[in-house]
């Protein structure tokens, strides 16, 4: 029961600790590194979760090509520190941090109040079940989702496509004007 | 000592915890910062808290089809860090600096 409980609580203080660095560090390479320290220390809390193959791919293709892609844009910037890094205004910033909070409050109130009414029990139902196998998620991805699958690939070629016509358009996205 | 047994005994509700706070922590920054790109991170730790609950709920209720889920939620966050970065580009090309109030300007 210990056993479990201190990497769980070591990583998820580093997951919320890297996750406050994210979002108030001043320089946005700052930014970018401990969000990629978050998105690592997230896949090891995924490979406690009895799903190996979801954390390899979170470490590969969040923590690895999307981060490697935010920091290439930030060095294409060549940002320095900025100087207003917060949106102004003491009373509406107030009023979005607390409404963030009572968002906050209104979901742990609900998964305390609602896990009593789902099936599954809170006792570590999962730990004792043996970790799930890339061959069971390749299965059930190659034959109910195939389409999915498929209409995901076509999705990822027309951003390819779009991203790239985007950032080539001399002058921005309105050079008519 | 109840108290101590729910601390020690971790179960669905802690994951799904740490998820909430994660998903408050990406909509502050959302909603704080000026930086484009900072907020396209902020979305990006609010898309990882949805992750990570779709994988807790999967874990303990032995259905795979979250994962799959999350497979697809993974795919989709890269194409929309892939867009987004493209119009911070084509923000930065005509104003020299990525703020979001440039937005406003991007009509048509």
């Amino acid at each position: 029961m210990l056993g479990a409980a201190i990497p769980f609580y070591i990583l998820s203080f580093l997951v919320l600790f890297f996750a406050y660095k994210t979002i108030t560090s001043p320089n946005p390479i700052h930014c970018a590194l401990h969000l990629a320290i978050t998105m690592i220390n997230l896949a090891f809390i995924f490979f406690g979760l009895n799903s190996p193959f979801i954390g390899g791919v979170q470490l590969v293709v969040y923590a690895g090509a999307v981060m490697v892609l935010f920091v290439m844009v930030l060095m294409l910037f060549d940002l320095k520190t900025e100087v207003r890094a917060f949106s102004r205004g003491l009373f509406s910033s107030f009023l979005k941090v607390a409404s963030s909070g009572f968002l906050a409050g209104i979901l742990i109130v609900g998964v305390l109040m609602s896990t009593d009414m789902l099936d599954v029990t809170s006792d570590s139902v999962g730990v004792g079940v043996k970790a799930t196998s890339s061959t069971d998620i390749a299965l059930l991805l190659f034959n109910q989702y195939v389409f999915a699958f498929e209409v995901l690939g076509l999705l990822l070629l027309l951003v390819a496509v779009g991203a790239v016509a985007v950032s080539r358009i001399p002058g921005g996205t309105h050079a008519n004007d | 000592m109840p108290m101590t047994e729910a601390f020690l005994n971790v179960g669905l509700n802690h994951y799904l915890i740490l998820s909430a706070l994660l998903f408050t922590m990406g909509m502050i920054g959302v909603l704080m910062r000026k930086n484009v790109i900072v907020i396209l991170m902020g979305i990006e730790l609010m898309l990882n808290a949805v992750n990570l609950s779709f994988i807790s709920f999967s874990s303990y209720s032995g259905n795979l089809n979250g994962q799959i889920m999350v497979f697809f939620v993974m795919t989709i966050a890269a194409a929309e860090a892939a867009v987004g970065l493209a119009l911070a580009v084509a923000i930065y090309k005509r104003y020299k600096e990525i703020n979001i109030r440039f937005f406003e300007q991007l009509r048509g």
